[in-house]
């Protein structure tokens, strides 16, 4: 059985991120569930249940957003009925339905993949399709996080350790604890602590002069 | 499995909890459910305050909170939190009363902001972060400024940057601090003191070269041959102190004196003798002789017998008043002579007289006596004893004899007894009579005998009495003849005293005369003195004595000059001294005032380098902040809230997205927007942009967002009920992203819900999908006796065969 292009990349896209495909018709609890392509999670998307339906081939009636729904309903029922846990998520591959998908949502989850333009091979063309096929699927793929920050040269910890590594050796370490301190109260707090602190070396110098015989 | 988990949490009687819970957490994901009120939020918010010691998103409402973490029936409560940290067990307690909390064991203060700030997102917080997006504006005090600023500790940093900015003109810097202008005022003090020490040191040095100059000229005018130098000035002093001219202008003035003296007695001398004339001495001895031929042996014969009338006392030999006196004293002689004779004979007559009387009175006496003899002595005591005893005689019969007595006849014994009693009575009166008599006659006797024996002297013989006479006589003639000769007298006195003072004059005159001479020698002898030329002979007295007073006049100028010198020279000796104690004195001011303004400066360095040390914090803060700022507000953490966003809005166009600050960033200005997610800005703020659902879904995309964007410290995330508007659609696909968080990146999450289909989707979504994945949840709800009750259920794996046979 072909797909159409457009099914195909889902297909390889959802490949890619570890899915795996499963049979059709899928059947459970001794009921038959026609699909254009079931595909299941591994490891922490273990239960996750993909179903693609081409909207715009309309195979087994996926052009109608009420057929659709009553199969998905009746599936899932079905899979209630035997106890799974399997989390249903429908991806409406090609055109968009003309209504009914609110009230499908509230079985599952829905995605739409659509006008995605694909070069001959049946691949997204560029970047910005793949980006905009990935969008439309996102949820299902993995998250990448960029690298973490500490990688950057000179940027990791607090604010405050920031700070102090900017200083180095040039600002005496108790003037800037103090500082710091005070920071956290508000910049009231920080004028008089520098105050205090300048004023801490007239009083100082007053002291050793009084000191000197 | 992550090293950090949040095991277990008892909670009794905190917040809205009543009575004791007990929870499980050691789940990949705990799914808390209550209806509101229930507690969920208590329950998270005790895990924040045993792990950090507060609550801030209530510290935030009220910061007198802590008084209202006991519930409110309770008198204490308690929190115990169980976890797993860095690979050990770790408790969190805190002690609850109603005064507020005590904590046992919190966080470091990284890990506690690390968890207030990128771990638990309050429901406040997330309100907070709508309201961000609704009121998008990018000035400094805009609520997303707060919220972030807050978030990465920039508040702390902006703290500090205004806080030091005074630093940055010192006149602020005056303000701010109490010792900067004063130090300032007494540098300025002391600058002056010392500038003024300084000039008064120079001037003082000046004024000694100048008083030093001058007494070496000084000391040159007088011949001081020693040198003149700050330490000669005692031997100059000494020098200077001599009394030689001193002395010298004392003799001077002395001889200038002395000569004013000659002068004068020469001018007398001069005067006298040309204004007195002589008086004729020759002629006077002529006169006075021719009156003593004339008078001059009556004179001394008169003068001999009045002398021997007068032998005891001597008379003025003067002639004029001899005659007075003598004739006054002859004249007494005389008188007292007559007298005396006058008296002799007085005497004589009542001698006489009185030896007569005292034979008369004599003569009485002895009758007196002859009478009184023949008178018994005891008449009256007998008549006395008879008349007793005539009482006794009654008869004749004699009571004493008893002889009779009219025998003798002659009467009766009575009547003889009365005559012989009145015999005796008449002889008693006689006798006291003649006593009376005889004691006036024997007065009369002793008194003329007395004036007898004064008299006697008196009376003279005769011979004497002649010879009074006789002197009495002699005496009246001399008198007589003197009285006579007194004219002569007093004029031989007159002329004798006429001679007596021309040879006086005379004697002066010759006595004047050589005292002129005597002084000219004189002259000559001081001219030769004072060390002037000689007096010649020819030089009159008043040339040579002008010449000697010019002489001395200039000399005594010359001295004065001198000694005014040396004075003026002592004086600057003093000045100099003075100038020198001055100088040495600012000297020592200028050491002391340069110690104290290089102190001064020192403390005004040493504040100036704080000053340095708090500019180069305030700079370091700004580059600090600009790089927290890149390093949080850049393409990255936009992606990554793209990514975030994308998933759980797939079918929004718009994203949105930091404007990333560039260029020097004085604070942080974020502004949000929006772009199409294909690219290319859509310009507007989220809130114009996006529906009040995606809003929220965007506020909790950006704290998931800022969570991840930084290394886990600590991989929790817990949130408090984050999809209460959110339409199904989100919520299905936010669980998604739960279960990406929870199962992909190992977070932990705790998330409460109060939505009960919510609360069963997600346990649906969130059930363990591996052998190693795990599901808590707690339901919350109100006991009967109202007291909080905590039902726990945990979900564990289960192999899914609802498709093996397909």
């Amino acid at each position: 059985m072909t797909h159409s292009p457009i099914v195909s990349a889902v297909k390889s896209r959802l490949h890619a991120a570890n899915y795996t495909e499963l049979a059709t018709p899928l059947r459970v609890a001794g009921v038959e569930f026609p699909f254009t392509a079931a595909m299941r999670g591994s490891d922490g998307r273990a239960l996750d249940l993909l179903l693609v339906l081409d909207t715009t081939t309309g195979d087994f009636g996926d052009k109608d957003a009420t057929r659709i729904r009553q199969r998905i309903e009746a599936l899932s029922r079905a899979l209630d009925v035997t106890g799974s846990r399997y989390v249903v998520t429908a991806i409406l591959v090609g055109a968009t339905l003309a209504g009914g998908i609110d009230a499908l949502a509230e079985t599952c989850r829905v995605l739409q993949v659509d006008g995605i333009p694909l070069d001959a091979s049946g691949k997204p063309d560029g970047e910005i399709a793949a980006t905009q096929l990935d969008d439309q699927i996102r949820v299902l793929l993995p998250l990448t996080l960029p690298l973490a920050v500490t990688l950057v040269e000179g940027s990791g910890g607090t604010a405050m350790e920031q700070l102090a590594k900017a200083l180095g050796e040039d600002v005496d370490a108790f003037v800037l604890e103090t500082l710091i301190a005070a920071a956290a109260d508000g910049e009231d707090e920080v004028i008089t602590a520098v105050g205090s602190l300048i004023d801490g070396t007239f009083e100082h110098a007053a002291d050793k002069k009084e000191g000197r015989p | 499995m992550s090293d950090a988990m949040l095991r277990e949490l008892d909670i009794t009687n905190f917040r809205s909890i009543r009575g004791h819970i007990h929870a499980p957490l050691d789940a990949q994901v705990v799914l808390v459910h209550g209806e509101n009120g229930a507690g969920k939020t208590s329950l998270l918010s005790a895990i924040e305050l045993a792990l950090t010691g507060s609550v801030q998103s209530l510290e935030r409402a009220d910061p007198l909170y802590r008084e209202q973490l006991l519930h409110r029936s309770a008198e204490r409560g308690r929190v115990l939190l169980r976890t797993t940290l860095d690979s050990a067990d770790k408790n969190f307690e805190a002690a609850l009363d109603t005064d507020g909390a005590l904590t046992l064991g919190a966080l470091s203060v990284q890990q506690a902001s690390f968890f207030s700030e990128r771990a638990y997102l309050p429901q406040s917080l997330l309100g907070q972060l709508i309201q961000i997006y609704q009121e998008s504006g990018s000035d400094i005090g805009s609520p997303l400024a707060k919220f972030v600023g807050k978030l990465l500790d920039l508040d702390r940093l902006d703290a500090l940057e205004t806080g030091l900015q005074p630093l940055a003109d010192v006149r602020n810097v005056r303000k701010i601090t109490t010792g900067w202008s004063a130090a300032e005022t007494e540098k300025a003090r002391i600058e002056r003191l010392l500038d003024s020490g300084i000039r008064t040191r120079k001037a003082a040095a000046e004024r000694i070269d100048a008083d030093i100059n001058r007494l070496t000229a000084l000391c040159g005018g007088l011949g001081i041959g020693a040198p003149v130098s700050e330490g000669t000035l005692d031997q100059v002093l000494d020098a200077l102190e001599d009394q030689t001219d001193a002395s010298e202008l004392e003799a001077r003035t002395d001889q200038l004196r002395q000569l004013g003296s000659i002068g004068r007695e020469m001018q007398d001398a001069q005067r006298a003798r040309e204004d007195s004339q002589l008086p004729d001495a020759a002629a006077a001895a002529a006169d006075f002789g021719d009156w003593d031929k004339a008078n001059g042996t009556a004179y001394a014969d008169l003068r001999t017998r009045v002398q021997a009338l007068i032998p005891e006392e001597s008379l003025p030999s003067e002639l004029a008043s001899f005659a007075g006196e003598a004739l006054t004293r002859l004249r007494a002689i005389a008188a007292e002579l007559s007298d005396r004779a006058a008296q002799a004979r007085a005497a004589d007559v009542r001698l006489a007289a009185a030896r007569l009387e005292r034979q008369q009175a004599s003569d009485q006496r002895e009758a007196i006596d002859g009478e009184v003899a023949s008178l018994p002595a005891d008449a009256g005591s007998l008549a006395s004893a008879l008349s007793e005893l005539t009482s006794f005689i009654d008869s004749d019969i004699c009571p004493v004899c008893d002889r009779n007595y009219a025998d003798m006849n002659r009467g009766t014994l009575s009547d003889h007894v009365q005559a012989k009693v009145h015999s005796l009575s008449g002889s008693a009166s006689r006798l006291l009579a003649l006593g009376r008599s005889r004691g006036e006659a024997q007065v009369l006797i002793e008194r003329l005998d007395g004036e007898i024996e004064t008299l006697s002297p008196r009376t003279l013989d005769p011979q004497k009495l002649a010879q009074l006479d006789r002197e009495a006589a002699t005496a009246s003639a001399a008198v007589s003849e003197l009285d006579a000769m007194a004219p002569t007298l007093v004029q031989g006195g007159r002329l004798l005293g006429l001679d007596v003072g021309a040879r006086r004059a005379v004697t002066e005159a010759q006595s004047r005369n050589s005292a002129l001479l005597a002084a000219r020698e004189t002259l000559r002898t001081f001219s030769i003195l004072v060390g002037a030329s000689e007096v010649t002979v020819t030089e009159s007295i008043a040339d040579a004595s002008a010449r000697l007073q010019l002489h001395l006049m200039a000399e005594t100028k010359r001295l004065g000059e001198s000694l005014t010198n040396r004075r003026q020279g002592i004086e600057l000796v003093a000045s100099i001294r003075t100038a020198i104690e001055r100088r040495d004195e600012m000297d020592v001011s200028i050491n002391t005032d340069a110690k104290a303004l290089s102190a001064v400066e020192l403390s005004l360095e040493r504040a100036q380098a704080l000053r340095d040390q708090g500019q180069a914090i305030r700079r370091a803060v700004d580059t600090v902040r600009s790089l927290i700022i890149r390093r949080e507000f850049n393409d990255r953490l936009n992606l990554l809230w793209r990514d975030l966003f994308v998933r759980l809005a797939p079918n929004e166009p718009f994203v949105p997205a930091f404007r990333i600050p560039t260029g020097e960033t004085q604070r942080l200005q974020p502004k949000l927007f929006t772009k199409h997610r294909l690219g290319g800005d859509a310009g507007g703020a989220p809130g114009a942009m996006l529906s009040a659902g995606n809003l929220n879904t965007a506020a909790l995309t950006l704290f998931v967002a800022l969570h991840l964007s930084v290394p886990k410290e600590l991989p929790w995330l817990i949130l408090d009920d984050p999809v209460q508007s959110m339409d199904d659609v989100h919520i299905a696909h936010f669980a998604a992203l739960l279960r990406t968080l929870s199962k992909e990146h190992g977070r932990q999450i705790i998330i409460a819900v109060h939505d009960r289909q919510l609360f069963e989707y997600l346990r649906l979504e969130l059930s363990p999908s591996t052998p190693s994945d795990s599901l808590i949840t707690l339901e919350l709800s109100r006991g009967p006796r109202r007291n909080t009750l905590c039902r726990h259920e945990r979900l564990t794996f289960r192999e899914e065969t609802a498709l093996m046979a397909a």
